[in-house]
């Protein structure tokens, strides 16, 4: 489920890298998240029903000028492969990609989808940091925002639970 | 009816809205019609509809166009959902339904079979003002109405298959994106793309 303080310390490292969108697929791991960005006032939330649709709704957003993130699980970045590559990468769009890092080393499930994340975002191309220490969230947000858009792509961070 | 003629009915009718264009025909034969760097095309097949989604809760007050293929929308039918979720008043969904994969040689899709009415999907899905066009002049009308009046408007436009003499776009993709994010910084009076200096500047 993750804690209120974690989930509190990414959406605030979140608006202060000047995140003022984010779109959303659940897992059980981001649900104090999920619930904060329903309450919150300063960020536009866009649910959606499969992660691809986000990668489109960040790109629509950042065309009209918003600052986007796609929040999911490392299954919905599986869903997202082509709208990563023929959209948000073909077309140079910043996203902010916050990826829950299921299978990973500790996890009891979903080991396939953890052993193929990495290598994926590898093939993507896309750069990424996997978030293990949680005083260092709101620098690695930060940094993954200014990667993001001065290279004009995606930029990802594996979330695991131990910042969550 | 055909799609071009469509096209050049609405065309008129068109001051500075946005328009976000599938990957299909329907893009080079707008941009004949239609020369604006507020077009702008889509490679994914089926992202059309989200694109815009995002375009059109990103600027509230500006009207969005999309124009969808029954191909594209077959894949991304979802989004049809998550438009009727979050109930933009500003987007303007045409699926110009040619009941085939044209671009891709004209294989059947699951509009070919005319089990499935799109228009009926859209309201379901919540999507209050949808339209059925069959005739250049009900689709003028609908168009017409949906830009009077408050959406997430959706227009099922019954098209015969074919492709008018469009040249190609001018513009890759990358070029394309460039020109429409000038175009909404210049129309929108916002900053969007914002060069950061370089670190030399910062040495006193």
């Amino acid at each position: 489920m993750g804690t209120v303080a974690g989930a509190q310390q990414i959406l605030s490292g979140l608006k202060e890298a000047g995140i003022d969108l984010v779109s959303s697929v659940p897992d059980i791991n981001m649900l104090q998240l999920i619930n904060l960005l329903y309450q919150d006032k300063e960020i536009t939330h866009v649910p959606v029903g499969r992660e691809e649709e986000g990668i489109g709704v960040c790109t629509g957003a950042h065309l009209g000028g918003k600052k986007a993130a796609m929040l999911m699980q490392n299954g919905g970045l599986l869903n997202s492969c082509n709208g990563l590559t023929t959209t948000a990468l073909q077309f140079g769009i910043p996203v902010l990609l916050l990826i829950y890092y299921a299978g990973d080393i500790g996890d009891n499930a979903f080991h396939m989808v953890g052993l193929v994340t990495e290598p994926v975002l590898q093939g993507l191309g896309i750069k990424y940091i996997v978030m293990r220490d949680p005083a260092k969230v709101k620098q690695d947000i930060a940094g993954a925002v200014t990667l993001a858009t001065s290279s004009k792509r995606p930029v990802a961070l594996l979330l695991t639970r131990a910042v969550l | 009816m055909k799609r071009f003629e469509c096209l050049q009915t609405i065309a008129p009718l068109i001051k500075d809205e946005l328009f976000v264009t599938t990957a299909g025909g329907a893009t080079a034969e707008w941009n004949a019609v239609h020369p604006s760097d507020g077009n702008i095309q889509v490679k994914t097949l089926g992202l059309c509809s989200s694109i815009g989604l995002g375009l059109a809760i990103a600027l509230p007050k500006r009207k969005v166009f999309v124009f969808d293929g029954d191909g594209a929308l077959w894949m991304n039918l979802g989004s049809l959902a998550t438009i009727g979720l979050h109930q933009p008043k500003n987007l303007i969904h045409i699926c110009w339904d040619n009941q085939q994969y044209e671009s891709s040689g004209g294989e059947p899709t699951v509009a070919t079979a005319e089990n499935i009415d799109f228009a009926g999907v859209a309201r379901n899905a919540g999507i209050k003002s949808s339209q059925t066009a069959t005739s250049v002049n009900e689709l003028k009308d609908a168009v017409g109405l949906a830009l009077k009046n408050d959406g997430p408007h959706f227009i099922w436009a019954r098209i015969e298959a074919g492709r008018a003499e469009a040249p190609p776009l001018r513009y890759d993709e990358l070029e394309n994106k460039y020109r429409f994010i000038r175009y909404v910084e210049e129309t929108e009076g916002v900053n969007i793309l914002r060069v950061p200096p370089p670190a030399s500047y910062l040495l006193k």
